[in-house]
């Protein structure tokens, strides 16, 4: 192994990738020896294998040109630097998709140095056909046979050894979560790299004969044409198959160069490799026709029967290495499954869980958001206001700053994260365990008659914490189609932003029509009515749009029950954490903050005497008294965009304002809140409000367009505008014309 | 203005905007569709009738053309004037006959519905009873540059979703052998290679029947008046005019021996069955991802548990449990399997505990 050290340390002897595709791809060499990808099937912990080899190690990106995101990493060994590139998780690399395309052409184009395909051992069957399709292309692979824990548990054992022998590649068992294994996966790799061990890579040969026929006549066309390319026999398959990209690259010489001997080892064989790609252009053109011919000859089964074959022989290969223990007499899966979508248990079930999911979610909130409120509003604000005054800050600016900026980060901060630091971990330990894709199964039948995806029932959910996360949630749904259903339709979930305004206004105006006894009963009533409104409103937009504007979009379905997985409560916590709360929650104060400056500015600049805010709100109120709100909130909500909590404050301190009520509040500009709620109460009827505006008020709260960070995520999510357009669009159109519609009814029966 | 006044302007307006913006049948659609374009879809539509006619042996004539594109005897012989005039056409004892250069022009118009057709199919979720009328507009939007590029990206498809040959670049069109359903004696079994999809009424009919090209039938029985097929376990029944639209290739076609040919819809829970087939229907990114989850002939698949909520049932699929809703277990074609024959493959942990509970 040392040898190559001495030998060249530049040229790096044993390597075979192509530095050239590599640069192209935005890949820095310049401190690696080796490049190894890593691909394997979505789902069979790729990315914990990634994360337990490079650990910090790691930067992300996307690949270029697309929107698919990329992460590489680096480790060291033996005093060799390595550049992991995780590639998209993929069930296969035969057809078209965006994933699919990039996986191949890293393999082929690349030519990493090594390949590690990472197999769920407990599915083992259809993750070789991925290892079958990667062989066909490259002969330099290690198959990390991860999750062996969980298919012990299945009573199922993998003979690593007979696998290894059958694949022809050296196949590692690892654990990656516990780090199990990793080391000689390392290991392993070094040696293939560094071509210590030379792998002979199982070739699949069995087809049909009159294809079999077809495959070799293209296959040996191409091999005379390109002597040397070590996987002719995949490419002829690949042009059979009509693949665009390859003809491509067979015309503009980079499959050429492929052959030619590694660069930099001899300037004089690449400039015989040169000569050739001269000589050839004929042959080239040669074996596209021949290929376009053939096509005609093999039936139109060709590509199903592609696929066919490979399964069959990863069923063959899997079951020669798989070792069933005896069959337990009890299956603990099964008896979970039996119980959680039983006929009768089922939905009760489903219900109690994610009740107990809510309550904890507002009761467990309750107490840490006040702590949080006490301390950033009710200590900081005052002392930052009394530093501001020591160190004779402008007032403007202190105003500016505090009252503004401050101000409505903090509010954001103490209203959103204690219920999304509690919300979100236990989501993600339902999720983990299994039970999410249950509830999807047993909810899917009234997701489809509404033309959506039973996994619509996750992301709407998520959507009631906070639906920026609900959006991001909607990556599960694997059908373009259904996922973009759920993300226009995700707004209809009323996020936890807009509860404490529902449940306010619903005590004050909707309690307030009955006797006290009854009141908190009626309002707690007529907020549960809201938020069934919403996912009514879920249905009906979810089939509306699937029969309109979205019917030409694609649509397939599937929904795995993965096994159940004991929950792993510490790491679930500090994912949950890290990817989902604090992710949405900077995404916010991101926006929060130019927001409070804005509101504070629109109280403080005044023009021929008055307001800004003060115009702004009497230039809306004559159409916000015309749909049965008025300008205050009109302008709440414009300013307000970045997050629905503070649309109570900003309400009562623009009510104040324009009202001209003394005595109450903090000054113009200043977002309050009260106590008491009968003070609000009155604040509110001082400022003209009637039981309809109470009443509008909660229908608008429900349907408007989504907050800003909601609308951002709805960007990355989709990388549409149109879409986008349409989902802040659609809610807040739905609205205008609901408050519209109620008010003019409201004014004709109302006495 | 009092609310009722409001209501009323609010529908007025709304009703208003939607006799402007309607899809395709609004003031707005309309007035999009120019003059130009009018008259080049005439001339294309033209040189596809004539080419047609021609492929089929008959003869077209000013009468056929006007009937065709339903104009009047009047217009028809001005746009055959206008065909010659640019070389496209000639009129010999009254008949219509193309130049080369008019063949290559009809070739590619029939070429650029095709690919949109495939397209349609494989890349979009539009209705099967949709595709003909979009691609009837698309075809004479597209260049032949987009038509080149979007062969490219569809993997050069060789067929339509009809099962009709898609004319090349270069202007090749591949001819094979079929014969209508009709031509079939009782008891023969043939592959389903074409579904004509005009006239609508008749393309709807067998859309709704599931006649789709790869489709085996076999005729159960035959008389003048009706035509029995038989098809992945059920039945229909077609009228000799219908059959007329259906054009079917004989080809080889093992079939597993005796058994016959269901879908997995029809398994009841703890039945396995092995797949055999993927209905031709189920295409697309549908049809990756079934594949993708190992759903390829030759896979045993066993109906674990239904679902709660209609349709949705899940099955043992490779190791694994996959939920699919019933018109997708509709596509898949299984033969069902004995529950002494799945002794063999000794796989199964799983499967002893679906016969206990059977048992219990």
């Amino acid at each position: 192994m040392s040898t190559h050290t001495e030998n060249s340390p530049s040229a790096c002897a044993g390597c075979q990738h192509h530095i050239g595709n590599l640069v192209k791809l935005g890949l820095d060499m310049s401190k690696f020896d080796y490049v190894v990808a890593l691909a394997g099937n979505p789902n069979t912990g790729k990315s914990t294998v990634f994360n337990s080899i490079t650990g910090l190690r790691q930067h992300t990106g996307n690949w270029p040109g697309k929107t698919v995101a990329r992460a590489e990493g680096g480790f060291a060994l033996d005093g060799r630097r390595y550049k992991l590139v995780d590639l998209p998780g993929t069930y296969s690399l035969l057809s078209t998709t965006v994933d699919e395309e990039i996986a191949r052409n890293f393999i082929l184009f690349a030519r990493p140095d090594v390949t590690v395909v990472v197999v769920d051992a407990s599915h083992l069957e259809r993750n070789l056909n991925l290892v079958l399709q990667v062989l066909s292309i490259t002969d330099r692979a290690v198959v990390c046979l991860n999750l062996i824990d969980e298919a012990e548990r299945h009573g199922r054992r993998i003979d690593h050894r007979r696998l290894a022998r059958d694949l022809g590649v050296p196949v590692v068992p690892t654990v990656a979560r516990s780090r199990r294994g990793i080391d000689d996966l390392l290991t392993t790799v070094a040696q293939v790299a560094s071509g210590e061990i030379v792998c002979k890579p199982y070739r699949l040969a069995r087809r049909s004969r009159q294809a079999e026929r077809v495959v070799t006549e293209l296959a040996d066309s191409v091999e005379a044409t390109y002597p040397g390319l070590s996987n002719a026999r995949w490419v002829a398959l690949r042009l059979l198959d009509g693949d665009a990209h390859l003809e491509d690259a067979l015309r503009s010489g980079e499959l050429m160069e492929l052959t030619a001997p590694a660069p930099g080892v001899a300037p004089a064989a690449g400039a015989r490799a040169g000569s050739e790609v001269l000589a050839s252009e004929a042959a080239v053109a040669r074996v596209i026709e021949t290929a376009r011919a053939l096509r005609w000859k093999i039936g139109s089964e060709f590509h199903d029967s592609l696929t066919e074959d490979l399964y069959t022989e990863a069923a063959r290969i899997a079951d020669r290495a798989t070792m069933v223990g005896e069959a337990s007499g009890f299956d603990l899966d099964r008896a979970i499954d039996n119980l959680v979508t039983h006929r009768v248990l089922g939905f009760p079930i489903m219900l109690a869980i994610l009740t107990v999911v809510f309550w904890l979610t507002i009761a467990g909130a309750n107490v840490p958001s006040g702590l949080i409120a006490d301390f950033l509003i009710g200590r900081v604000h005052p002392w930052l206001h009394s530093l501001s005054g020591a160190i004779h800050m402008p007032a403007w600016l202190a105003g500016f700053l505090f009252d503004g900026v401050y101000l409505a980060t903090a509010w954001v901060v103490s209203v959103m994260l204690p219920p999304m630091a509690i919300f979100f971990p236990l989501f993600t330990l339902l999720e983990d365990f299994g039970y999410l894709a249950r509830v999807s199964f047993n909810l899917d039948g009234l997701f489809k008659r509404a033309g959506a995806h039973g996994k619509q029932a996750l992301s709407m959910s998520m959507g009631f914490g906070c639906n920026a996360a609900g959006v991001v949630a909607t990556r599960i749904i694997d059908s373009p189609r259904e996922r973009l259903i759920a993300i226009i339709t995700n707004n209809f979930a009323l996020c936890n932003g807009r509860w404490p305004t529902q449940i306010l206004i619903a005590t004050i105006f909707v309690g307030g029509l009955v006797p006290a006894h009854l009141s908190g009963l009626v309002s707690a009533g007529a907020v549960v009515t809201v938020a069934v409104l919403g996912v009514a409103m879920t249905f009906v937009v979810s089939w509306l749009l699937s029969r309109t504007v979205l019917k030409g979009e694609p649509s397939s379905f599937s929904l795995e029950l993965p096994p159940y997985r004991p929950p792993r409560f510490w790491h679930t916590l500090y994912t949950s954490i890290i990817d989902r709360t604090l992710i949405v929650l900077w995404r916010a104060v991101v926006f929060a903050a130019p927001a409070g400056a804005v509101i504070w500015l629109t109280g403080n600049i005044h023009v021929g005497g008055t307001s800004v805010a003060e115009h702004l709100v009497q230039a809306f109120d004559p159409f916000g008294m015309l749909i049965g709100l008025n300008g205050v909130i009109l302008l709440a909500y414009i300013v307000a965009i970045p997050a629905n909590e503070i649309i109570i404050p900003t309400v009562l301190m623009l009510t104040v304002m324009t009202a001209g009520i003394a005595g109450v509040g903090s000054g113009s500009g200043v977002m309050f809140e009260l106590d008491s709620i009968a003070d609000v109460s009155q604040l509110l009827r001082a400022g003209g409000w009637t039981v309809l505006t109470g009443v509008n008020l909660m229908l608008f709260s429900l349907l408007h367009n989504p907050c800003s960070t909601t609308i951002y995520t709805i960007y990355k999510e989709t990388r549409s505008r149109r879409w986008t357009t349409v989902a802040a669009l659609l809610p807040v159109v739905m609205g205008l014309v609901v408050c519209f519609l109620v008010a003019q009814v409201w004014r004709i029966v109302a006495p | 203005m009092t609310p009722a006044a409001n209501l009323a302007v609010f529908f007025l307006g709304a009703a208003l905007l939607g006799v402007v913006f309607w899809p395709r049948r609004g003031l707005f659609a309309r007035g999009r569709q120019g003059r130009s374009l009018a008259r080049r879809v005439e001339l294309e539509d033209a040189l596809k009738h004539v080419y047609n006619h021609d492929a089929r042996g008959q003869t077209s004539t000013l009468e056929s053309l006007a009937g065709a594109l339903e104009i009047s005897s009047t217009s028809a012989v001005a746009l055959v004037d206008r065909m010659q005039s640019v070389g496209l056409a000639r009129v010999a004892d009254g008949r219509i006959l193309l130049t080369d250069e008019g063949r290559r022009y009809a070739l590619e118009v029939i070429r650029a519905h095709r690919l949109w057709e495939r397209y349609l199919a494989d890349e979009t979720g539009i209705d099967p009873l949709e595709w003909h009328e979009r691609a009837e507009r698309k075809e004479h939007k597209l260049s032949r540059e987009e038509a080149d590029a979007l062969s490219a990206r569809l993997g050069d498809p060789r067929f339509d979703p009809h099962g009709d040959p898609i004319p090349t670049a270069d202007g090749a069109v591949f001819d094979g052998e079929v014969l209508p359903l009709t031509s079939l004696a009782q008891g023969e079994r043939a592959m389903v290679a074409h579904v004509e999809d005009e006239p609508r009424v008749v393309y709807a009919q067998l859309v709704a029947l599931g006649v789709y090209p790869g489709l085996v039938v076999c005729v159960a029985s035959k008389s003048e008046q009706r035509i029995e097929i038989e098809s992945e376990g059920r039945r229909f029944v077609l009228a000799p005019l219908v059959a007329q639209n259906v054009s079917i290739r004989r080809i080889e076609i093992e079939e597993p021996a005796g058994a016959p040919v269901e879908t997995l819809a029809s398994l009841r829970p703890g039945e396995a069955a092995d797949v055999v087939r993927l209905s031709p229907a189920c295409r697309g990114i549908e049809r990756r991802r079934l594949m993708d989850l190992g759903i390829v002939p030759g896979t045993r698949v066993q109906l674990e548990r239904r679902g709660l909520t209609g349709g949705l049932s899940a099955y043992h699929v490779r190791g694994t449990v996959i939920g699919l809703r019933e018109e997708q277990a509709s596509l898949i074609g299984v033969v069902r399997r004995e529950p002494a024959a799945e002794e063999k493959r000794g796989e199964s942990a799983i499967r002893a505990g679906v016969l206990d509970e059977d048992m219990q």
